[in-house]
């Protein structure tokens, strides 16, 4: 089984093509289109890496950013930001959380699989 | 009752009337000295005689002692109050005068002030309008995840030697389906800027010195040094050492510790923070940041970095068990832990803000997105006007903003010396802000809902840029009505 990474993402047509190109690249893919899902998936399914978009419907991926570094059991768990928020102190208050990478969108493909790959090798 | 405007009206109304001085006293019954001595504002008038001088010089009593008279005085006294103006020698005598002698020309100066400051304020609530707008900051949003999409679709297209035709007729499809999305948006944005102006911005020496100390983040590493290096030379050192004061007490030995800083080092270190800054472009600006700077240090000299950010993170920021650690005030307390910014060793981000109960803010320092007002009012429901309720009460407000940020208000109304007994109560309110992330670090967050779905308190930051249409609290219509 390759790296599995869990997408938290609620755009439909971004979760498609990052699933796609991941797929391609040996990872094993699932995804989650609010925070409650992903995070509830991520309590009972552990991934390798996760990437996290911010805005989020149900609990927004700063929320779930928190409760991931805050609980001992799951904090080991390398985050990836992916965010239309690219502002500096989005950037701050994800670092003050813990995050692993922050990457804004738009993005190149390339570039987050090789980010991915790194946060999975940690 | 001011009687200098009546003093010059007589004047200048028997000028007009080529009345001579000893012609009107001997009408009015009264010697040519006394009368001299009215219209040289050196004798009051009023009551039997004003009424015969009104009689004498054809003019009614409201035109010689009129309320709108008496309005047109206070707005020139406040008008020539204004820190723009600082340095053009505008003395009471010449208030007098022109709305004495010229009220028309006068009224036509208040008319263009008042014009000037309302689009001031406008500029300004525009300017932060297009930082705070949730329209704006959801088209942006949108743009960006559209683009993202194309972008990531087209990679695929590009890159992608061996896709089957029906994947690639569905990146395709996407492409044109997010393109499309795209040109809505920019139509949305262009829309949305349309009445918009070109903003001018107009500096007072104290917003230089805000923005001075923002550009810092509100932390300098070498007062910090200085402060550890002065720390137990001092001569103050009894009087220095932490331990359980009274508030007065607190004040005393920050005062002391202020004169000492202002004494380290011939006031060199104080001075090169304020001659590197070039933002501090007046003599008056540099004055006031002298000022905050000392202040800084002296605290820094009270609460050691790191002992107070240890003491701050073992309290988990309990403002009243670091008063009593310290022997600092709940004003300085919070104040200092706003400068914990040193790299590496930050304590919580908080943003801090001070105003009176008439709700003239005298110190702030805001969070990157959490907007204090530079002037005027932020919004009525805010903790920090809520805390004039129970003075001396910590108020804790969980409060929830029209663009999703959620942040935790910390507020209490403290009371400062007031001059003299009959006096009324001198009350401020000191609040800080963190935002909704970090609450649960702090003993306010305790026992406190803070979740998402919780019932936070639905703020803005003032009805100017507030979108909140159905606000009960509005006092004031929206800048921008959408």
């Amino acid at each position: 089984m390759g790296t599995r990474v869990l997408i938290a993402e609620d755009e439909p047509h971004i979760v498609e093509s990052l699933s796609f190109v991941l797929d391609r690249d040996g990872f094993d893919v699932t995804a989650e289109l609010d925070g409650e899902s992903a995070f509830a998936r991520l309590r009972v399914d552990p991934p390798d890496v996760m990437i996290l978009d911010l805005m989020l419907p149900r609990l927004n991926g700063f929320e779930v950013l928190k409760r991931i570094k805050s609980d001992p059991a799951l904090r080991a768990i390398p985050v990836v930001v992916l965010t239309a928020k690219g502002q500096a102190h989005d950037r701050r208050l994800a670092e003050d959380l813990g995050v692993d990478a922050f990457m804004t969108k738009p993005f190149s493909n390339q570039e987050l699989v090789e980010c991915v790959r790194r946060l999975a090798r940690k | 009752m001011p009687h200098s405007l009546i003093s010059t009206r007589i004047r200048e109304r028997r000028r007009a009337l080529g009345m001579t001085q000893s012609k009107l006293a001997a009408t009015l019954g009264i010697s040519a000295s006394y009368l001299n001595l009215i219209e040289l504002n050196k004798r009051s008038i009023g009551g039997a005689l004003l009424k015969r001088v009104a009689s004498v010089l054809g003019m009614s009593l409201d035109e010689l002692d009129g309320a709108a008279g008496r309005r047109l005085l206070d707005d020139l006294h406040a008008l020539a109050a204004d820190p723009r103006l600082a340095g053009l020698g505008l003395d009471a005598t010449g208030v007098h005068d022109l709305a004495g002698r010229h009220p028309a020309w006068a009224r036509a100066l208040l008319v263009l002030q008042r014009s000037l400051v309302d689009r001031d304020g406008a500029v300004a609530a525009l300017s932060d309008r297009l930082g705070q707008d949730p329209h704006l900051n959801e088209i942006i949003h949108d743009v960006r995840s559209r683009i993202a999409a194309i972008r990531s679709s087209s990679e695929i297209l590009e890159s992608v030697d061996d896709l089957e035709p029906r994947q690639r007729q569905r990146f395709v499809a996407i492409i044109g389906d997010e393109s499309a999305r795209l040109s809505d948006l920019a139509q949305a944005l262009g829309e949305f800027f349309e009445p918009a102006r070109t903003p001018m911005r107009s500096l007072t020496p104290a917003e230089e010195v805000d923005d001075f100390l923002f550009d810092h983040d509100n932390h300098f590493p070498a007062l910090e040094d200085a402060a550890d290096a002065l720390r137990g030379t001092l001569p103050l050192d009894g009087d220095l050492d932490a331990g359980a004061v009274t508030q007065p007490r607190a004040t005393q030995r920050f005062l002391a510790a202020r004169a000492a800083v202002l004494r380290f080092g011939d006031g060199r270190v104080l001075q090169a923070e304020v001659d590197a800054a070039p933002r501090l472009t007046s003599d008056a600006a540099r004055k006031l940041a002298h000022r905050a700077l000392s202040s800084y240090l002296a605290a820094a000299l009270l609460m050691p970095y790191a002992a107070f950010l240890a003491a701050a993170e073992r309290t988990r920021y309990d403002i009243e068990a670091l008063c009593q650690q310290f022997g600092v005030s709940y004003e300085q307390t919070c104040h200092r832990l706003v400068t914990l910014r040193r790299p590496g060793a930050e304590g919580i981000p908080f943003g801090f803000m001070r105003t009176d109960p008439a709700g003239f803010v005298t110190k702030r320092f805001p969070l990157p997105n959490l907007l204090l007002p530079r002037r005027g009012n932020a919004c009525p429901l805010w903790a920090a006007y809520t805390a004039f309720q129970a003075p001396g009460a910590i108020q804790r407000q969980l409060a929830a903003f029209p663009t999703g940020d959620r942040y935790l208000f910390v507020a209490c109304a403290i009371e400062k010396p007031r001059p003299a007994f009959p006096m009324p109560r001198r009350l401020v309110s000191v609040m800080l802000a963190c935002h909704a992330l970090h609450a649960d670090r702090t003993v306010y967050g305790d026992a406190l809902d803070l979740s998402s779905s919780a019932p936070w308190v639905p703020v803005g930051p003032n009805c100017q840029l507030c979108v909140r249409g159905d606000c009960a609290y509005r006092e004031e219509a929206a800048i921008i009505d959408r």
